[in-house]
């Protein structure tokens, strides 16, 4: 375990999206080799998953031919570990909006610690290496949950390391509904005006808590050096029908930036320490020590450029829990392998959105129990 | 589209065509034999090499056959059924005469559903208003062209209207149920729910075929047989490929009894074989994303669950063999992911079925066991009891009920004369 830990941490070290894509590849290769010969040896029922994989891994040449599980599976309670119980430091559970179990993921140290440092080393080449002033909007309830984190609270302390200070700007009211604390939004953006700043919020809670109030009142914050984040998706903004590039415009509107300072990006608890955030071409990238494979939902085989299909993440931050090799249940665009006019090697993609559920409608579909006079 | 198919956006379509179907029953009683005259050219003209991709097209093909047909006809109309005679009964005599207009309402996940369901109240001398499920629309077009070419002179085109609409419809769906004295009904819980709530006449007689999952099962003679081993494995990879494993009918888990020192590690060889030779016979065309994950879902899950769990399957989604053992039905997957567990003694696998199953096919080697496991099988809500390969066989009774009989009134006459 040392020399794979040292084996990640140079990974982390590379400059995160300036590499040839082959060398990526097989470095990456390598590393995911590795932790799937330490995981199997530490988890009986994951190793007899992976000795089933049509492809010995041991021998495979591509890294989409190493055994991947269904994002799904880490719903699983008591969540999949390769630790024991006492070096489980945080558990991270999903928002579980789609379906109603949250994904449960067991972090060690050494995982947190690298999926702090990835995000990190992702947004810094969006953001800029600075510490600056930290607005969240949400509020701090999110964060005392005792040893587990919920996606808010992860995506929100994900971004700590960029934050001088850090000021949250909505509260509970009495019935537990999140307000807008107007005083504190005021002074925070008085006090910050001609500064750099951050601004983080889950998507749908940026919309309806902090630009709907603020465009209903035709106010702006005047902060024009703000960097917007956002993440968590579009799918609680579905009933209002918020297209992106009006989400961007109204959004930059009541902050008082331009546009192009608001930048979402594609995360999951699941493979979380990497995060896709939008380039000034619209496509996401993944970094060095990370790969996203689109995959045909027909054959499971990588797509060629300019086709969809399913989201696969590949990160070698995680050795605490099958997160290296995750099907998800994203459709997303291969924009390009290789080239992308902002300048980040790699892959670059669109993310699409959610594979739509099957709908229940077939004399096979078995949902009721009945009960029989014998 | 041909004209038989429309897309419908107002009741009063429905209830216009309706009362258009109404007249050609009344205009002109047909026997049995009179449809099945069109019958055999409609089959004549489906074994048309441009409609080979279509998921069910031997089945109806076999299905529309006199010699399929008739045997059903005089069973459940009598032996003078088939020309619309009236049968003998003691001292009296019964005849078949039609509901009226029979609506079907067949599941979207069978492709072939929406005919197979409109023969039966054709073959009844009723007068067919089908809703096509949007997913169904094109290959139903395709597949009833091909009557509306070869029935010119309108003996069954007169009768038939398809009306594809959205199924939230409710005013459309509403228009529907009121215009029809018979209902035939197919598909899972929540369809079955909605629809039987409709509001049909006070007379309307509504047959429903509800969600049912089927299982396959052999006796340790059958399986262990090296010489048998390939034919059986090809029948149950043919039951698991139709319809993609999701019909009522379908296999979702096969019980291996075990035997006497013999290891069924070689029959699963035969089998992964069968499935492979399959699947290069019939490879999907598409697949919906959902089911992809599901079936990723149900690999990991299986061999996450118990180290003693073994499964084979390439690295698409075509096909899954999850092998185990116990007597449990798992949770039905579906897209050609079959189970296959050991059991000790097959009656205790039959003996925990809880009247979901709707077909038990067996490949047994020993009559009497087979009688058995039958009997057993009836008792716990088994509707139909094959031989594999012939699961998705559709004869009547199907779901414990004949198909033509319940769309008629049988008459009885007593002669007032003797």
């Amino acid at each position: 375990m040392p020399l794979l830990d040292d084996r990640i941490s140079s990974t982390l070290s590379v400059a995160p999206y300036g590499q040839p894509p082959d060398e990526t590849q097989a470095a990456l290769l390598d590393i995911l080799k590795e932790e799937l010969a330490y995981a199997s040896q530490r988890h009986t029922r994951y190793r007899n998953y992976v000795e089933h994989w049509p492809v010995d891994y041991r021998s495979a040449s591509r890294v989409s031919d190493l055994p991947y599980l269904p994002v799904g599976i880490l719903k699983m309670n008591p969540p999949l570990s390769f630790v024991g119980a006492n070096e489980i430091k945080r558990i991270l559970t999903s928002s579980a909006t789609t379906s109603q179990s949250p994904s449960r993921v067991a972090l060690d140290s050494a995982t947190s610690r690298r999926m702090t440092k990835g995000t990190a080393i992702i947004l810094r080449d969006f953001v800029g290496p600075t510490r600056r002033p930290y607005l969240v909007v949400d509020t701090p309830f999110h964060l005392a949950n005792g040893n587990g984190l919920g996606a808010r609270a992860a995506a929100i302390q994900g971004l700590q390391p960029f934050a001088s200070e850090t000021v949250y700007c909505l509260r509970l009211n009495d019935e537990g509904e999140l307000n807008l604390d107007r005083d504190r939004l005021s002074e925070f953006a008085q006090t910050h005006r001609d500064a750099e700043i951050l601004v983080y919020g889950f998507t749908f809670i940026l919309w309806n808590h902090l630009a709907k109030p603020l465009m209903a009142q035709g106010a702006c914050l005047n902060l024009p050096k703000a960097r917007v984040l956002h993440s968590g998706g579009w799918k609680r903004l579905q009933d209002q029908a918020v297209e992106k590039k009006d989400f961007n415009e109204g959004l930059a509107r009541v902050v008082g930036c331009a546009p192009d300072r608001i930048i979402d990006f594609y995360g999951m608890v699941e493979a979380v320490g990497v995060v896709f955030p939008d380039c000034a071409e619209g496509n996401k990238h993944a970094p060095a020590f990370a790969d996203v494979i689109i995959r045909n939902p027909l054959s499971l085989e990588p797509v060629r450029a300019g086709e969809s299909g399913m989201v696969q993440v590949c990160s070698i931050l995680p050795t605490s829990f099958p997160g290296n090799l995750l099907l998800t249940e994203d459709l997303a665009t291969v924009v390009a392998y290789d080239g992308c006019p902002c300048g980040r090697r790699g892959t670059s993609f669109r993310f699409l959105g959610r594979v739509p559920k099957a709908e229940l409608r077939g004399c096979g579909n078995l949902r009721i129990n009945r009960s029989l006079p014998y | 589209m041909p004209d038989l198919l429309q897309n419908v956006t107002t009741p009063a379509e429905i209830s216009e065509a309706a009362a258009g179907l109404r007249q050609a029953v009344a205009a002109r009683e047909l026997s049995p034999s009179d449809v099945m005259a069109v019958f055999d050219s409609w089959a004549e003209n489906l074994a048309d090499p441009q409609l080979d991709d279509l998921p069910g097209i031997v089945f109806l093909r076999i299905w529309l056959r006199r010699s399929t047909l008739e045997p059903i006809i005089a069973r459940e109309l009598g032996s003078n059924g088939l020309q619309g005679g009236w049968t003998d009964y003691g001292r009296a005599k019964c005849k078949a005469f039609p509901l009226g207009v029979v609506g079907h309402w067949p599941a979207g996940n069978v492709s072939i559903q929406p005919l197979l369901s409109m023969t039966c109240a054709l073959l009844g001398g009723n007068a067919a208003l089908v809703r096509i499920p949007s997913g169904l629309v094109e290959v139903t077009s395709r597949l009833i062209e091909k009557l509306a070419q070869c029935d010119t002179g309108g003996v069954l085109t007169r009768r038939i209207f398809m009306a594809a609409f959205d199924h939230r419809q409710q005013d459309l769906q509403e228009a529907m149920a009121q215009a029809v004295d018979g209902a035939m009904i197919w598909g899972a819980e929540e369809a079955i729910l909605r629809i039987r709530a409709l509001p049909f006449p006070h007379w309307a007689r509504v047959l429903v075929f509800g969600p049912r999952i089927s299982v396959a099962a052999m006796d340790t003679g059958a399986w262990s047989d090296p010489s048998r081993q390939k034919p059986w494995c090809q029948r149950i990879a043919r039951d698991v490929w139709q319809f993609d494993q999701q019909a009522c009918s379908s296999p979702q888990v096969l019980f291996l009894e075990k035997g006497n020192g013999h290891s069924t590690a070689g029959f699963l060889r035969v089998l992964q074989r069968a499935f492979e030779n399959e699947n290069q016979a019939h490879p999907r065309r598409t697949i919906p994303p959902a089911l992809t994950s599901a079936i990723c879902q149900a690999r990991a899950s299986w061999l996450l669950a118990d180290v003693g769990h073994q499964a084979t399957f390439p690295k698409g989604p075509d096909w899954t063999l999850l092998v185990g053992s116990g007597s449990d039905i798992p949770k039905p997957v579906q897209g050609k992911t079959l189970t296959v567990l050991e059991v000790d003694n097959l009656l205790d696998a039959v003996s925990k079925f809880d009247g979901n199953v709707q077909t038990l096919g067996l490949g047994m080697d020993d009559p009497e066991r087979e009688k058995q496991v039958a009997c057993l099988a009836g008792r716990k809500g088994v509707d139909r009891i094959v031989k594999l390969g012939r699961m998705h066989v559709f004869v009547p009774p199907w779901d414990g009920v004949d198909l033509i009989r319940p769309m008629v009134r049988m008459v009885r006459h007593v002669s007032s004369t003797e």
